[in-house]
């Protein structure tokens, strides 16, 4: 039955944009990456799953939510720096099936890591938003929901105003606009892409901690969030920060409604619809909502 | 050295053929099917060379369309009737007959899946590197979730026991010789085809375009019809492939077809090779193999942790990519080449010796 | 050139001796699997991947097998079976049918097994269902609750289930909300495959004529790790009882969910396999203990973290052989235990195929069962017939109350 009730509209809306937040959290650091390096990073999921686990160990230690979140972050950065230098910098030059084989590489021996070390029962994350929902208008909105969308929003504000407003910021802007260029005025070139990867990992960090209260925590839940994140990432425009998030949002807000309105979609196609989104932006408009469009001069 | 290199390429295919064709009489039945399955591979393989090798799309999507031919074999070996002694029923527009033997539903399989890829191929044909991947990965992602909402079609989730397999024709060979045999005879029919086409001007296109499209493009070779066409034959090997495989596994269901399969299969391909026949086989056998031995290495216990093969399987990656981005094949290539340099110089050497005491 | 020739030659020699060196030895016993000292059975089970939550129930098997082979029995005073060692030998499937096929037929051929036993997952045993059957290999004791393991006993001579199927389970359910709130509205969330739909054929069929209490039915896909859009359906339906045909993971994110929605239904119907502690733990941490208290389920078999069960002597065993055996694991996992209760059944059936065990004297002992299996709750009894291929369809209603599950009202039979 289809009920076209405002509050239920109104209800999917609220919950797809709190799914969305997540998947645009982790398409951000899809994102960061493929600016700085063109490199799309399969293994961006399982990064951010990895240090996720890492978060609960932390927490599950006796250590308190903020602290472990931090160090937790600190962690994903520094680990985000090693894998740019020790796995991607060998194979900068190679062709680019080498370097997607390696991030492929990458997701396999994490994911396998993960189950190895923290085994494979699922396991409740703590959230530091309290377990409360509120009742506005006859829509159901939690606090959990609310605070994830919020601190997606003050990820991409505080990104937007490191690469405007620092040094090093504008530093890793230039290396993505023009490598060659930017070594010539002093720049490390090197280290900004390790910096870059380094800030994709604490992005993709956030992103699982963020997503970890709901879904549950076990070693396979970011394969599929890592894949909505590559829709909205495409979407939004695969160079474009501000889309990466606004891809997500509309994403997760696009698939609740389809998922409940269109019949023929329901649960099963949810995933597929997802790809179907991407399939056709990237053959009708490559650049997404936001970013910009190549043009190959001959 | 170019007459060296021919003859030894010979030879070593002659070797190969002989030992594919012996095998079966000294070994015993667990490896007759293994090898069974490493000649399935190698017809997916083979196919997934000429897209990613010769004509350089990166695809993460080739075990869909080795699930399209394992589903239409399933199908038609099955037909209408045997699809409603499972309680299931497929449209009317679908001609599924009676059942047929396996064996002749593999050519049919080899173009429904192409004609998918090909399909998919017109639009991707426009993307390249990264989006390619993405989207190519897409279709493997969806093609579960695809099959199980056509249930009446595909059996859903739960998926659809073939009839087990049967020697045909009455020949007095036993089931896994024969479906050995099958596999390697179609393995060495398809190598064949794809070593005449990509020899002539469809793998000089292909190359062309993979080198430089823009200059290919000004040349006069038309892009969309190469790259679709590739695609689309890509799919073909790889329908051809899983129509085999329904016949040996005997059960098709969704979860037979994950994605991850998908990248296993590229990955298998890089390991052994891009780009070489010698690859793709090479590239067959780690597929097959590479998780078994995992599971028994000496430093790692399976007691300990039951992730290990994972875990080695991405790390073997990893440093394949380090130290031999070409492969397998490329480091044998490699070998190779310095022996028949040797053995090549050696030659002359010796022949002007000759000539200089006579 | 020669020399090239010669090289080759060679390679190609050791090609062919490599693979006649790894020809297997087939054993001369009339029966495989069956020697003078050992009896090797097999099973292939999810260790990785996304149902490697059950990876527990091979292990309580292989602890319970290692006791019998080491203590001495009381009927003829030798170790393991009539003096014979069990070897149990298990393969990771990944939760991947054609790998199932794969591992099933290296049981067979590389590791002799006498008998395939437990092994795991519905689709899996479907796939190996046809081949097992046609070489007259035991398929018993598989891991699953799907009815056509006793259904198709006809075509499929050679199959056996185990534990109560999901018909019978979802058939009680109906029942009880039958009994205790005939005017409930009913929302059923399910897994979108035979799972889910087996149940949910069961609960239809207990519900009789009032299947019509069902007011939503949604699914998800095990891929897919929010439910929120389904679930405010759901909600919005204006439900009071909610049927869970879920699998562990998603049920805790469902009821998480549910709550986050501030959905709280009256009466929440878990299935049993879920209902297991690893999963009401993370819920009620996540979802608070008042909203899953009161939760119904059902069991066969006795609870290790039920304290009612502490002073139990057959429980006592249990922990006492887990600790001895494998000091470092957690024994109070539920599936632990499903694997040693199996193994119980599984030695038993192996001791009524005789002194001289053959695979059709296997088979035929598990159309003779008619025992009570002390793992499970008093009054579950093993019983098969050549008709009745359903060995345990006795089930008893559990309710969840801060941190335990308490069995109440009478023993159900489920077929």
């Amino acid at each position: 039955m289809i009920l076209f009730t405002v509050s239920e509209v109104a209800q999917q809306v609220v919950s797809g944009l709190a799914t969305g937040a997540i998947f645009g959290s982790l398409a951000l650091a899809l994102v960061l990456i493929y600016r700085a390096t063109h490199i799309v990073n399969f293994a961006q999921g399982e990064m951010a799953m990895f240090t996720t686990y890492v978060a609960w160990e932390l927490m599950h230690r006796g250590m308190s939510y903020w602290p472990a979140f931090a160090l937790t972050l600190a962690i994903a950065f520094v680990g985000g720096i090693a894998v740019e230098r020790v796995l991607i910098r060998p194979v900068e030059n190679k062709p680019i099936l080498a370097i997607v084989i390696v991030t492929i590489g990458l997701l396999i021996a994490l994911n396998g890591l993960a189950g190895w070390i923290w085994g494979a029962e699922v396991k409740a994350f703590d959230s530091p938003f309290p377990n409360t929902t509120w009742d506005v208008g006859g829509v159901a909105v939690s606090t959990q929901d609310v605070g994830v969308f919020c601190v997606c929003l003050v990820t991409v504000a505080l990104l937007w105003a490191f690469f405007r407003f620092t040094t090093v910021g504008l530093a890793m802007r230039s290396v993505a606009i023009n490598p060659t260029a930017a070594r010539l005025v002093g720049v490390r070139v090197g280290w900004m892409l390790a910096l870059g990867w380094g800030l994709a990992a604490v992005l993709g960090a956030v992103a699982g901690m963020m997503a970890a209260p709901s879904a549950f925590l076990d070693p396979n839940i970011m394969l599929v969030i890592l894949i909505y994140a590559f829709a909205a990432a495409v979407l939004g425009g695969i160079d474009s920060p501000v889309g990466a998030v606004v891809g997500g949002l509309l994403l997760g807000v696009i698939l609740n409604l389809l998922g409940r309105y269109v019949d023929f979609i329901g649960s099963t196609l949810r995933l597929p619809s997802a790809l179907a989104v991407l399939l056709v932006v990237l053959i009708i408009r490559p650049q997404g909502l936001f970013g910009h469009a190549t043009v190959r001069r001959v | 050295m170019r007459r060296a290199l021919t003859v030894f390429n010979l030879v070593v295919i002659a070797v190969l053929v002989l030992a594919c064709a012996l095998i079966p009489q000294h070994a015993g039945e667990l490896t007759v099917q293994r090898l069974t399955y490493v000649g399935i591979y190698f017809i997916a393989l083979v196919g997934l060379n000429i897209l990613v090798g010769y004509s350089g799309q990166i695809s993460l999507g080739g075990y869909a369309f080795f699930g399209i031919g394992a589903y239409t074999t399933t199908l038609l070996t099955l037909g209408k009737p045997g699809m409603e002694l499972y309680g299931h029923h497929p449209p009317s527009w679908l001609p599924l007959g009676n059942g047929m033997h396996a064996i002749f539903t593999i050519p049919i399989a080899a173009l429904v899946a192409g004609l998918f890829g090909y399909a998919f191929g017109l639009p991707a044909q426009r993307l390249a590197g990264v989006s390619l991947a993405l989207a190519t990965f897409a279709v493997a992602v969806s093609f579960p979730q695809i099959l199980k909402k056509f249930e009446n079609v595909t059996g859903g989730g739960g998926g659809l026991n073939l009839n087990l397999p049967e020697t045909p024709f009455g020949l007095d060979v036993s089931v896994p010789h024969w479906l050995y045999y099958e596999a390697w005879g179609t393995a060495a029919v398809l190598a064949l085809v794809a070593w005449l086409l990509l020899r002539g001007r469809l793998g000089r296109s292909l190359g062309a375009l993979r080198d430089g499209e823009i200059a290919a493009v000004s040349s006069g070779v038309n892009p969309t019809a190469y790259k679709t066409f590739a695609f689309g034959i890509s799919a073909a090997y790889a329908g051809a492939a899983g129509a085999l495989f329904a016949e040996l596994v005997a059960y098709v269901n969704p979860d037979t077809f994950p994605a991850s399969r998908s990248i296993i299969l590229l990955a298998s391909l890089v390991l052994g090779g891009v780009g070489s026949m010698y690859g793709a086989l090479l590239g067959a056998f780690a597929m097959e193999y590479l998780q078994i031995w995992s599971e028994n290495m000496p430093f790692v216990s399976k007691e300990a942790s039951n992730q290990a093969p994972a875990v080695t399987f991405g790390v073997i990656l990893i440093l394949v990519m380090f130290l031999a981005p070409y492969g397998l094949a490329g480091l044998l290539r490699r070998v190779g080449r310095a022996i028949i340099h040797r053995l090549d110089t050696k030659t002359v050497a010796l022949s002007q010796s000759r000539r200089a005491e006579a | 050139m020669r020399k090239a020739l010669v090289a080759v030659i060679a390679t190609a020699a050791l090609v062919i001796g490599a693979s006649g060196a790894s020809a297997m030895t087939r054993t001369d016993a009339a029966t495989p699997g069956i020697s003078k000292s050992l009896i090797t059975i097999g099973g292939t089970f999810p260790l990785t991947g996304p149902a490697s939550l059950y990876a527990p129930i091979p292990k309580g098997m292989q602890i319970y097998f290692s006791w019998i082979n080491s203590r001495k029995a009381k009927s003829d005073g030798k170790r393991g079976v009539y003096g014979r060692q069990i070897q149990w030998k298990y393969y990771d499937d990944q939760y991947t049918p054609s790998k199932t096929v794969e591992l099933t037929n290296q049981l067979l051929l590389q590791d002799n097994v006498f008998a395939i036993v437990g092994s795991l997952g519905t689709e899996h045993n479907q796939a190996i269902r046809p081949l097992l059957n046609q070489r007259k290999v035991p398929q018993i004791f598989v891991s699953t609750g799907a009815s056509f393991w006793g259904t198709q006993a006809k075509q499929f001579p050679w199959t056996i289930g185990w534990q109560p199927d999901y018909i019978a389970e979802g058939t009680a359910y109906g029942k009880w909300i039958v009994k205790n709130a005939p005017n409930a509205k009913i929302a059923v969330f399910m897994q979108n495959d035979d799972y889910g739909k087996d149940y949910l054929n069961g609960l239809k069929e207990g519900l009789g004529s009032k299947a019509s209490l069902i007011v939503s039915t949604e699914t998800y896909e095990v891929t897919d790790t929010s439910y929120a859009s389904q679930l405010a359906k759901q909600k919005a339906s204006g439900a009071d009882t909610w049927v869970l045909l879920t699998t562990p993971t998603p049920t805790v994110r469902a009821l998480a969910t549910a709550r986050a929605l501030a959905w709280k239904p009256d009466t929440i119907v878990i299935n049993s396999v879920s209902a297991v502690d690893s999963v009401m733990n993370a819920a009620r941490n996540s979802a608070g203990a008042a909203y899953v208290n009161g939760a119904i389920s059902s069991a066969y078999l006795k609870n290790p973290t039920n304290p009612k069960y502490a002073k139990d002597a057959w429980m006592r065993t249990y922990y006492r052989i887990m600790h001895k055996y494998a000091p470092g694991i957690d024994a109070r996992n539920g599936f632990y235990y499903y694997g040693f209760a199996k193994g119980y059944d599984v030695v038993r059936v192996l001791y009524m195929a005789g002194k001289n065990p053959t695979r059709q004297s296997l088979i035929d002992a598990t159309k003779r069962m008619n025992w009570a299996n002390p793992y499970a709750i008093k009054g579950v009894r093993d019983k098969t017939s050549a008709t009745d291929r359903f060995p345990i369809s006795t089930i008893k209603l559990i309710r969840y109350q801060d941190g335990s599950w308490t069995e109440f009202g009478g023993l159900i039979q489920g077929r």
